[in-house]
């Protein structure tokens, strides 16, 4: 209660009801903070942030030395053309340029670029005259009278919507254009559309609004208008229609450009010109190239509270650790970490210590401002760091803080968001815009990329990186910073490792290349790659063609779900089993795009079915797709759905052939990502006119699409099964054995994979000379052997060439299930391994069976019975029970200081316990069941964990499969661990028994019973033989934790619960101590 | 001994002093501890010999620790060595996502052209840079001084290298000195498929003087002592699965040692022997391995001259100095290092005052708290290793007049070989018991 009273007194908090109970004083304070808020920062922010300037002055003597390259001659005399990669565009609203529009005046979108040229200066180019516009079909009849008067009407009605703005003129003018809707095939090439132009950019949805419920106009009655391109962002107007696509190269010639009077920004190059005057380069040649971007990667370490996730109202910030890397370096230049109180130097690190919290943050932010990143990275940054910092300097009433943004004046801001997509599921996320600088968090990154069984840095980086990163327990940072100054030190150390980890993980995945070549393809800023759905990069590129081709997209209104499904592709029945003949697998590649291209299958070239009557085309120019709609070919009318697939197909085969060229591995590194982006992009259209809740939906398309597709895959199926048979003179009749959306496996009977391969290809070639081009089947590879469990689930050896196999290749099976144990992975790959790669069936039998015999005789590795769960919200608001969360009550009450809270991972082990207690209540601590003995419960891992994915491998390999595997003598002998913190064992009296055959012993001095001696020799090999063993674990684990940590001369503090090896090393320690005591005893 | 008509060959006697204490664990218990201590230990005590190694060496640079390295500034730095290498196999690969089909490439040796290596103290670390220093001769574990200076990245190049050096000796007593022998042999194997009983049987009768004419029994006469360098027996390990074993298999566990035994019964009658624990005896496995239990060996046990060693083992006979392992700590060296043979691998322990460097980090050992017994306070005269695949041997000289004999002695199941040892003069030969077996 005392820490939250002393942080409500900083805290420049309105004063509201809390008003009558705090003292006077406090009151005051708050006035006064909110004096400076309002008045100081907007009248003479610089001086407030020079305001400690004296004393920071070494600190920015410091800071200096990472300042940009100062500008040469010609760039300051503006003699020379600017070029540079431009990273993010957004636009403000500001008066507009006197002497670059001198016409007009008032409020107007000013459109500005940031970016960084060849030498690594950052610029900010503001551009002018740009105005946001969308189209709506001319009413036939209207002419350019009716359009002035409907101007005038339309202006009427936007005065009465934006009663508050100042702007003279809202709808700036109406042009008639000629252009066509871009659905459905029309035999007319153009119709008249009127462009309707208005002042600001949020003009457009009042307008649309308007237009949409209806206008009354002179001669033409009330009438309502579906408007077209009026869903487009601004600045993405503004780049198709400037044929600008993120991350490309741009150039403001010489002459063209006005240096700003009073900079606004803090970038090096400040300039405005017109929109017109700008040159975008395609990312061809020299302007393929990456300029040199500087990325910060950050991390934050706070203080919390003994049982209590750090909260910034609360827990103050202790250390920031920032590396900064130019682009394409794979050194960073800076390493930094700035400490509260003091702290060790460490080598090659820049470490600055600060007295107070404000100090820290304001070098932080001086260091932003002096280092001037491009792109901030770090692991959920968006969500914690970035967030918390803010929140801190409110808190502690730095109203400076943050500036953070490269534009003056202005504050980052946090708000919460919600992203939501089909493919990505809807996040909670709060969203923290810093003005001209990209931030980049490689947590979403990672949530959106891949399909990870935990996203943890440490098992993310495990993952990527194959290390374990050393964990430290939030309860331990506070201990550690409360020390001297070596811990803070290891604080420090342990801060900067964390701060790396995204660099290298940003390196290693490529993806400032994969992510600017896939904005660079689909023409989107990069900062929308993040934090938008598939559907824009989509939309990106076909309003782009569209523009080209004089077409005009409607703005459909979502309709939501309920204009139905569609029947998806389906997938031919799966002949379950194992196979011990080679399967070919017969591949579409990439069928779908093959599908719309082949089909001509586009907005623009399908038939309304009105119109098939009316139009009455011959059946030479149409195609009727197996689900019954129409489309045209394209002689009549080629779609440009296929045309924007046909190009990024062919832009992806000269992607790959220039990749094999290339030697630079920068420019191999572009290749690469833009082979993957353009890959990504063909694959995504199909999506898009599926989406039902997206921007153009058309399932006429999507459907057609599926619908062909299974077509394809029957087709298939019949060709191959009836050419080769026996009768057709080959040696064998084929099968096919199952079909998924783009592949068809065979067996051909034939025993080797190099005859599989030949007839593999013998087929693929035969039949894609029946479907139009460029369908084409592919044959990729042979499966041998290869077990087919039911549809979606499958593994076996890969072979693409007839002498080694390339791997194993698994689908659909557990093993990186996220509720799952470790022991079920372990086992199905195991098994798997065993029954494909060595053949060897009884041998996975009797591996399985050794393993449930060491579940029930409790001698399995803790760490393999570990589950794992997020603990997302407290008790109270979970409706039914949880395991993990009942355990988090429970270890709460045990000790509040190392329990879980919201936020955290919950490991537990089921343990045994009274009959019909329920599983979660069943649940315990895995150190606690270590600490104490706990037995586990075997039956539950048995019954609930590994039977299922083990059945499913081996039902189609052994006649009763459960028999044999789980009900076998090898489950008859179990052994339970006494606990040592019940009742009952405080009365029992330990006696010793023979080690032999564990006989009660009287004698004290002895080993082994009278029965069982002369068998010491044996008997004592075995003892030492556990020992022995148990050595060499403990050693390996122990030797690990250290090379993890980075330090020999250092006891490992880590407690990374996701660790693998951090239960087993634990176990070691206790079993080495137990068996030691057990050996001690032969030595009488 | 057979008594002769004419002659009455007496055998030789030699004082023999016991130096194992210090690999002994007794009361020391596993409570948590890491391995950590082991570290401090050794830089703490390899530290202050460094540092008064230093005036001599370059008494004008300034001797600082890894934190106060100022950039650009030259001076003198000791630490512990950590060798970063990239083949290093880890635990952590057990749990890697994908098993690997095909297995290591060069399972015995980790060395990689990319290794670097890292200096340690216990403020931090650094990474030394420069030309001077080859990481593939080094390993993690040694302590040692770096004259270099500070990059500003991070990097510490180095300019010069101070290894400890031999350490100091007992001047070896040479007046008055006869011929006395003492036999090395390891690997016996006993129990292995590839042991050849009559070989072990042959030396025996040799020691024991039961073998050739006189004049080879009077060399016999000579020998005062016998090592046996571990790996005796070989126990089908892989009975041991947690379930219980047969009565059958319970037999065939025990046998090799009861073979044992027996030889070495007839032995220990004759002469005073030393059997050290090697990596497959059944001992434990971590270094130092405490002496084999005396329940093994319930016929030679009875015999005073029957001696259960630690590895390392560590004696005095005649005031000759004695250190020895079964071979672990020279195999790991192997696989975590290069060198032109094994007698250099033992010359740098040697250089380095370390018996087994790469303990813990490679090669298994207890985790100590207070101390670190591997730590080579006095050199001995006569350093040698167990269980390598030939016979090697060779003199080497230290700075301060120090003579120490090298000796790698073979597997004797691989061709039934021993060593011998002249203590006159620290001559060395080997005797080969191989026979042809015809089958």
């Amino acid at each position: 209660m005392n820490s939250r009273k002393r942080a409500q007194a900083t805290a420049p908090l309105p004063p509201s009801k809390h008003q009558a109970s705090t003292p006077a004083v406090e009151e005051e304070f708050v006035d006064e903070d909110f004096f400076l808020d309002e008045t100081l920062i907007q009248e003479d922010e610089e001086s407030l942030i020079l305001r400690d300037f004296e004393e920071r002055q070494a600190l920015a003597s410091c800071l200096s030395k990472w300042a940009r390259p100062p500008l040469s001659p010609s760039y300051v005399s503006l003699s020379q053309s600017v070029f540079f990669q431009q990273l993010e565009i957004d636009y403000v609203i500001g008066e507009s340029h006197k002497e670059l529009l001198p016409t007009s005046s008032g409020p107007a979108a000013i459109i500005r670029i940031f970016g960084v040229t060849k030498e690594g200066h950052s610029v900010c180019c503001k551009v002018h005259g740009f105005e946001p516009y969308f189209y709506i079909s001319c009413p036939l009849g209207m002419g350019l009278d009716d359009i002035s008067r409907f101007h005038q009407i339309l202006e009427g009605r936007m005065r009465e919507v934006n009663r508050n703005s100042k702007v003279p003129k809202h709808v700036r003018r109406i042009e008639m254009v000629h252009r066509r809707n871009i659905m459905y095939y029309q035999q007319q090439t153009s119709h008249p559309f009127l462009k309707i132009v208005v002042a600001l950019p949020t003009m457009v949805t009042s307008c649309r609004g308007i237009l949409d419920r209806g206008i009354q106009i002179d001669g033409f009655g009330m009438k309502s208008f579906m408007t077209y391109e009026s869903n487009v962002l601004f600045a993405l107007r503004f780049m198709i229609d400037c044929n600008i696509v993120g991350g490309n190269w741009i150039e403001v010639p010489a002459g063209k450009y006005k240096k700003t009077a009073k900079n606004l920004s803090y970038c090096q190059l400040e300039v405005d010109c017109l929109f017109s005057d700008l040159i975008s380069h395609a990312p061809e040649g020299e302007f393929s190239k990456m300029a040199p971007f500087r990325i910060l990667s950050f991390d934050i370490e706070c203080a919390g509270r003994k049982g209590h996730f750090p909260e910034p109202t609360h827990d103050p910030v202790i250390q920031v650790a920032n590396l900064v890397t130019l682009q394409g370096e794979d050194q960073p230049f800076v390493r930094n970490v700035m400490t509260l109180k003091s702290c060790s130097p460490i080598v090659g690190v820049d470490v600055m210590p600060f007295n107070t919290e404000r100090e820290v943050l304001l070098a932080w932010r001086d260091l932003i401002r002096e280092v001037d990143p491009d792109i901030i990275i770090g692991y959920n940054i968006c969500k914690f760091d970035l967030p918390y910092l803010i929140e801190r300097a409110q808190t502690l009433g730095i109203a400076e803080f943050p500036i953070l943004g490269r534009i003056r004046n202005s504050r980052v801001r946090v708000k919460d968001t919600t992203f939501s997509s089909r493919q990505y599921g809807t996040r909670e996320s709060k969203e923290v815009t810093v003005e001209g600088r990209v931030q980049f968090d490689l947590l979403q990154a990672m949530q959106r990329d891949y399909k990870l069984s935990s996203y943890s840095l440490n098992s993310v980086s495990a993952h990527f990186l194959s290390e374990q990163k050393e964990d430290v327990h939030h309860s331990i940072i506070s201990d550690l910073q409360n020390g001297n100054a070596e811990t803070r030190r290891r604080l420090a150390v342990y801060c900067l490792k964390d701060a790396y980890l995204p660099q290298r993980l940003l390196d290693k995945l490529m993806y400032i290349y994969n992510y600017v070549e896939m904005a660079r393809v689909t023409g989107v800023p990069i900062s929308f790659l993040l934090s938008r759905g598939q559907s824009i990069k989509v939309l990106s590129q076909l309003l782009r063609k569209a523009k080209q081709k004089g077409l005009v997209l409607p703005n459909v209104k979502a309709t939501g779900s309920e204009q139905g499904t569609y029947e998806g592709a389906t997938v031919l029945e799966a002949k379950a089993g194992f196979y011990e003949k080679p399967i070919a697998t017969l591949d579409f590649a990439s069928l779908y795009p093959s599908i719309m291209m082949a089909y001509n299958l586009c907005y623009c070239t399908l038939v309304t079915p009105e119109d098939v009557r009316k139009l009455n085309l011959s059946p030479e120019c149409v195609n009727k797709t197996p689900s019954g709609e129409t489309f045209v070919k394209s002689n009549l009318q080629k779609g440009i759905l296929p045309e924007i697939l046909e190009e990024l197909i062919s832009a992806r085969k000269r992607a790959k052939s220039d990749l094999k060229e290339a030697k630079d591995p920068l420019e191999k590194a572009v290749l690469d990502g833009r082979q993957l982006a353009l890959k990504i992009s063909a694959n995504s259209v199909y999506g898009f006119t599926g989406a039902t809740v997206g921007q153009l939906p058309c399932l006429e398309i999507s459907s057609s699409v599926t619908s062909y597709g299974r077509q394809m895959i029957e087709h298939t199926k019949k060709l191959v099964e009836d050419k080769f048979t026996t009768i057709g003179g080959y040696e064998y009749n084929a099968e096919v054995i199952y079909g998924d959306t783009d592949s068809v496996m065979v067996q051909f009977g034939v025993p080797t994979v190099e005859a599989a391969m030949d007839l593999g290809r013998e087929a693929a070639e035969y039949i894609s000379r029946t479907f139009i081009k460029p369908i084409k089947l592919e044959f990729e590879k042979v499966y041998y052997p290869y077990l087919l469990i039911s549809k979606k689930r499958y593994a076996g050896l890969y072979w693409t060439n007839p002498n080694k196999f390339d791997k194993m290749d698994t689908k659909g099976i557990e093993t990186v299930r996220r509720d799952n144990c470790l022991l079920v992975k372990n086992l199905v790959t195991e098994c798997l391994h065993k029954i494909l790669i060595d053949r060897d069936i009884p041998g996975a039998v009797q591996y399985v069976k050794n393993s449930i015999s060491d579940l029930l005789m409790n001698r399995m590795d803790l760490s393999l019975l570990v589950i794992t769960k997020g603990l997302t919200k407290t008790g109270e608001d979970y409706e039914v029970k949880a395991a993990h969360v009942e355990l988090a009550e429970r270890m709460r009450k045990r000790d509040p200081a190392t329990a879980p809270n919201v936020g955290d991972r919950v490991p537990y082990v089921i343990i045994k316990s009274a009959k019909g207690a329920k599983a979660y209540e069943r649940s315990e601590d895995p150190i606690y069941v270590l600490d104490n003995n706990i037995p586990i419960d075997p039956q539950y891992y048995l019954e609930n964990q590994i039977s299922k994915p083990l059945l499913r491998i081996f039902e189609p390999i052994l006649k009763n499969a459960s028999k044999e595997l789980l009900q076998g003598s090898h489950t008859r002998s179990i052994s339970i661990s006494t606990p040592s913190n019940s009742g009952i064992m405080k009365f029992a009296k330990k006696r010793l028994s023979c080690i032999g055959c564990k006989a009660l012993i009287n004698n004290t001095e002895q080993t082994l019973c009278s029965h069982c001696k002369g068998r010491e020799a044996e008997l004592y090999c075995k003892s030492v033989s556990q020992v022995s063993e148990l050595e060499s674990l403990f050693g390996r684990l122990w030797t690990q934790c250290q090379e993890c940590q980075g330090s020999l001369h250092q006891d490992v503090l880590c407690t990374s619960r996701d660790c693998p090896i951090f239960y087993r090393r634990k176990k070691a320690q206790k079993d080495m101590a137990e068996a030691k005591c057990q050996l001690d005893r032969w030595n009488f | 001994m057979e008594i002769d008509s004419e002659r009455n060959l007496q055998r030789k006697q030699a004082t023999y002093q016991s130096l194992d204490e210090s690999f002994m664990i007794q009361k020391e218990v596993y409570k948590g501890q890491q391995y950590s201590h082991i570290y401090f230990a050794r830089l703490h005590f390899m530290r202050t010999l460094l540092y008064s190694l230093v005036p001599n060496w370059k008494p004008h640079l300034p001797v600082c620790t890894i934190l106060g390295l100022e950039e650009g500034k030259e001076c003198i730095i000791v630490g512990t060595l950590f060798k970063h290498m990239k083949l290093k196999p880890s635990i952590l690969d057990e749990y890697s996502k994908e098993r690997s089909v095909t297995s290591l490439v060069k399972p015995h040796n980790f060395v990689h052209i990319d290794d670097c290596l890292i200096l340690e103290d216990e403020s931090g670390r650094v990474k030394l840079t420069g030309t001077l220093l080859s990481p593939s001769a080094y390993v993690t574990g040694i302590v040692a001084a770096v004259h270099g200076k500070d990059s500003g990245a991070g990097d510490f190049v180095v300019q010069d290298f101070l290894e400890a050096g031999l350490p100091p000796q007992v001047e070896l007593p040479l007046k008055s000195r006869e011929d006395k022998y003492v036999v090395f042999v390891s690997g016996l194997s006993v129990g292995s498929s590839t042991s050849n009983p009559l070989q072990f049987q042959l030396l025996v009768d040799h020691i024991t003087g039961h073998l050739g004419d006189e004049k080879e029994q009077g060399i016999a006469a000579q020998i005062v002592h016998l090592v046996v360098a571990g790996n005796s027996v070989e126990i089908p390990y892989g009975l041991l699965n947690g379930q219980n074993l047969a009565a059958k298999d319970q037999s065939r566990l025990s046998e090799p040692i009861k073979e044992l035994d027996i030889l070495l019964t007839q032995i220990a009658a004759g002469i005073p022997l030393d059997i050290m624990p090697g990596p497959n005896d059944p001992a434990n496995f971590a270094l130092p391995q405490q002496p084999l239990n005396r329940c093994l060996f319930p016929g030679s046990a009875a015999y005073n001259t029957f001696r259960s060693c630690t590895n390392p083992h560590c004696f005095v006979l005649d005031n000759i100095r004695f250190l020895g392992t079964s071979g672990q700590n020279v195999d790991d060296l192997e696989k975590y290092s290069e060198a032109n043979d094994k007698l250099e691998f033992m010359e740098r322990t040697l250089r380095w005052r370390h018996l087994a460097p790469t303990a813990p980090n490679t090669l298994g050992c207890y985790p100590f708290t207070d101390r670190d017994p591997f730590l080579i306070e006095s050199c001995p005269h006569v350093y040698f290793v167990g269980n390598q695949e030939k016979f090697q041997t060779r003199l080497i000289k230290g700075s301060e007049g120090q003579l120490v004999r090298l000796i790698c002695v073979p597997k004797f199941c691989d061709n039934g070989v021993a060593v011998v040892l002249n203590t006159k003069n620290l001559e060395c030969h080997t005797l080969s018991f191989a026979t042809q077996l015809s089958s």
